[in-house]
């Protein structure tokens, strides 16, 4: 299936993902409510959007006690609002933490890829974010770890001196 | 002869082993199932008693569903007793019915507290539908409801309540709320919240007696001022209905003692749900998790070994998760593990608390408070989880997240823990959606 690659390296950390992310999801430009997550490393000298792969497993969806996450026709795990209660368990069983509860609708949100017209991809002006035939992936790792080596033993370094 | 694959339990966990039946077998075997009640999901019925949902919203499988998964069902009927050596259950209006292999998933029920009146008319427990429909009767705005526990199942109702406009007084016999889910920190945090939501609480409260007085309860206690209530709800904890078991050889400690395939010590039954005394994914010791998720994954195990597949289980993980008035509290793992390595920050001026629980560098267990719409302190919780299930050694990122206990994210991210999720299945292969089988 197509879904969401995302090349850290690419990244800038504009934040149009996420700009675009909550104004397809909810109307309205708000980060907060965005299901695509910009995480800075190196004090902010990278960036890295993080979302949901639409994993295998699906953890949201079987933990869901009222059958109201699916499968979209383009593949992506999607609440169902007129189902979904907002009791949140889907919020804890999702060991990506890449679904979450919005507390004006009290419902969970999820990436659902836009139902095939990803805003988040169309948004990045570096294609950062591609989609793309592909099979999930960890994106992020060898970047956020490369990235974060130097920081961690600066940290820690400075907490010792203390 | 097609294999019968007999159910005994509507709950999450059974359901979960039917679907998963029929997923794999599709329709060439024999599913029974015997439920006491239509079945239905007991984690939304708070937002039938809140009238946030109608009644019909928490059936899990209708008739008509169940007909379609080829399901032979008993409604309405107990199982009474288990004759292991000739695979025979019986059940209480006298049926026999013989089965292949079994599945015993017959839950919990509520355990009120041991005090005279307990019983009496307007003392309600909120477990069941049917229980669940006798309160929603009984509460009025401006009534004065007690719930009596304040545990997880107590915390489930009290948006409901507020939200009929009740007054709310919840009574602990221990010094703390929440006392199995929250350490004393954080439940400091959570009654400051509630007492400013005009929720009042009194811990270490020893009930003595419930007395009828003119319609309304007098609820006496060993010490303090007695309380008049309207609606008094029992919330005091939960046993496991496995009495009906007694001599049927199925060995029962805790629970009903199950290896990682949730196969009892009699080979051709299984156990799963609040019933089952199964590994703990933590700390691989057997535990009884008498939660939803543990009910719905030993649930879909059972029903793919039931079908011929042979899918080792790794073990449940405690989770709870419950909103009060928009503060989010959330637990996992070894929370209270006191030989564990722990580190917590509290921000009052935030409600925001947590605590991270370690055995060196892996994350074991976690704990944390903070406003549903404060977006920094809760949306990481199933980041949290992913560390814990995972196991994920952090090697310097962990003295990194004890002085940032906020930090989760970019250690989650580094700590390459997606990587090591992504080839995770509960069954070895992609989930089906719901209403998708068959």
């Amino acid at each position: 299936m197509k879904l969401l690659r995302i090349i850290p390296e690419r990244c800038t950390g504009c934040m149009r993902c996420e700009l675009a992310c909550s104004y397809v999801q909810t109307g309205a430009f708000q980060p907060a409510r965005s299901v695509i997550r910009v995480s800075p490393f190196e004090t902010h000298t990278s960036f890295a959007p993080y979302t949901c792969t639409q994993c295998a497993e699906g953890w949201c969806m079987t933990a869901c006690p009222v059958d109201a996450i699916t499968i979209s026709p383009v593949g992506a795990k999607v609440v169902l609002d007129d189902q979904c209660v907002g009791c949140k368990l889907c919020t804890i069983a999702c060991p990506y933490g890449t679904i979450f509860y919005n507390p004006q609708t009290q419902k969970a949100f999820k990436c659902n890829l836009c139902d095939g017209d990803p805003a988040c991809a169309k948004a990045c002006p570096t294609f950062a974010i591609e989609y793309v035939e592909a099979e999930p992936a960890d994106w992020l790792e060898a970047f956020a770890a490369g990235r974060s080596s130097r920081h961690l033993e600066a940290a820690s370094a400075g907490a010792e001196a203390r | 002869m097609a294999t019968r694959h007999v159910i005994v339990g509507g709950g999450t966990a059974g359901l979960n082993a039917v679907q998963t039946i029929r997923e794999h077998e599709r329709g060439e075997s024999e599913i029974v199932l015997v439920s006491a009640e239509r079945p239905y999901s007991r984690m939304v019925l708070p937002y039938y008693l809140g009238r946030s949902i109608a009644e019909s919203h928490v059936f899990t499988a209708t008739p008509a569903r169940l007909a379609q998964l080829q399901v032979q069902a008993h409604i309405g009927r107990r199982a009474t007793s288990l004759d292991t050596a000739a695979n025979r259950l019986t059940l209480d209006d006298g049926t026999v019915i013989e089965y292949d292999d079994l599945l015993i998933a017959t839950g919990s029920s509520p355990v009120r507290a041991p005090v005279p009146g307990a019983d009496g008319p307007g003392v309600h427990s909120f477990w069941t539908l049917e229980q669940a429909r006798g309160v929603v009767a009984q509460i009025r705005e401006g009534g004065h409801v007690v719930l009596v526990g304040a545990g997880f199942i107590a915390f489930t109702i009290l948006n409901a309540i507020r939200a009929l406009r009740a007054r709310l007084t919840i009574l602990e016999i221990a010094p703390q709320i929440l006392p199995r889910m929250i350490d004393g920190t954080g439940a400091g945090i959570v009654e400051g919240w509630l007492r400013r939501h005009e929720v009042a609480i009194r811990t270490g409260a020893a009930l003595t007696t419930i007395e009828e007085e003119h319609g309304r309860r007098r609820l006496r206690f060993r010490e303090g001022e007695d309380l008049l209530a309207d609606v008094v709800i029992m919330a005091t904890g939960i046993r496991t209905n496995l009495e009906w078991l007694n001599g049927s050889g199925v060995h029962v400690r805790r629970g009903i003692l199950v290896d990682d395939h949730l196969r009892s010590n009699v080979p051709n039954v299984y156990a799963a749900g609040d019933v089952a005394e199964g590994r703990d994914l933590v700390t691989g010791e057997t535990a009884v998790h008498a939660i939803e998720p543990t009910a719905m994954e030993h649930g879909r195990v059972v029903g793919a070994n039931m079908a011929g597949r042979n899918v080792g289980y790794r073990g449940s993980l405690l989770m709870n998760i419950v909103e009060v008035c928009h503060l989010d509290i959330a637990s996992l793992g070894a929370w209270d593990d006191p030989t564990a390595e722990a580190f917590a920050l509290a921000r009052p001026d935030r409600w925001a608390y947590r605590k991270l629980l370690w055995r060196g560098d892996r994350l074991v267990g976690a704990m944390i408070l903070g406003m549903a719409n404060d977006i920094w302190t809760t949306n990481d919780v199933g980041m949290l989880k992913g560390l814990v299930q995972t196991g994920n050694g952090l090697g310097a990122w962990k003295g990194h997240l004890c002085r940032n206990l906020f930090g989760i994210k970019q250690a989650f991210i580094a700590s390459g823990t997606t990587a090591r999720l992504l080839p995770e299945t509960l069954l070895g292969q992609p989930s089906v959606a719901p209403g998708q089988v068959l």
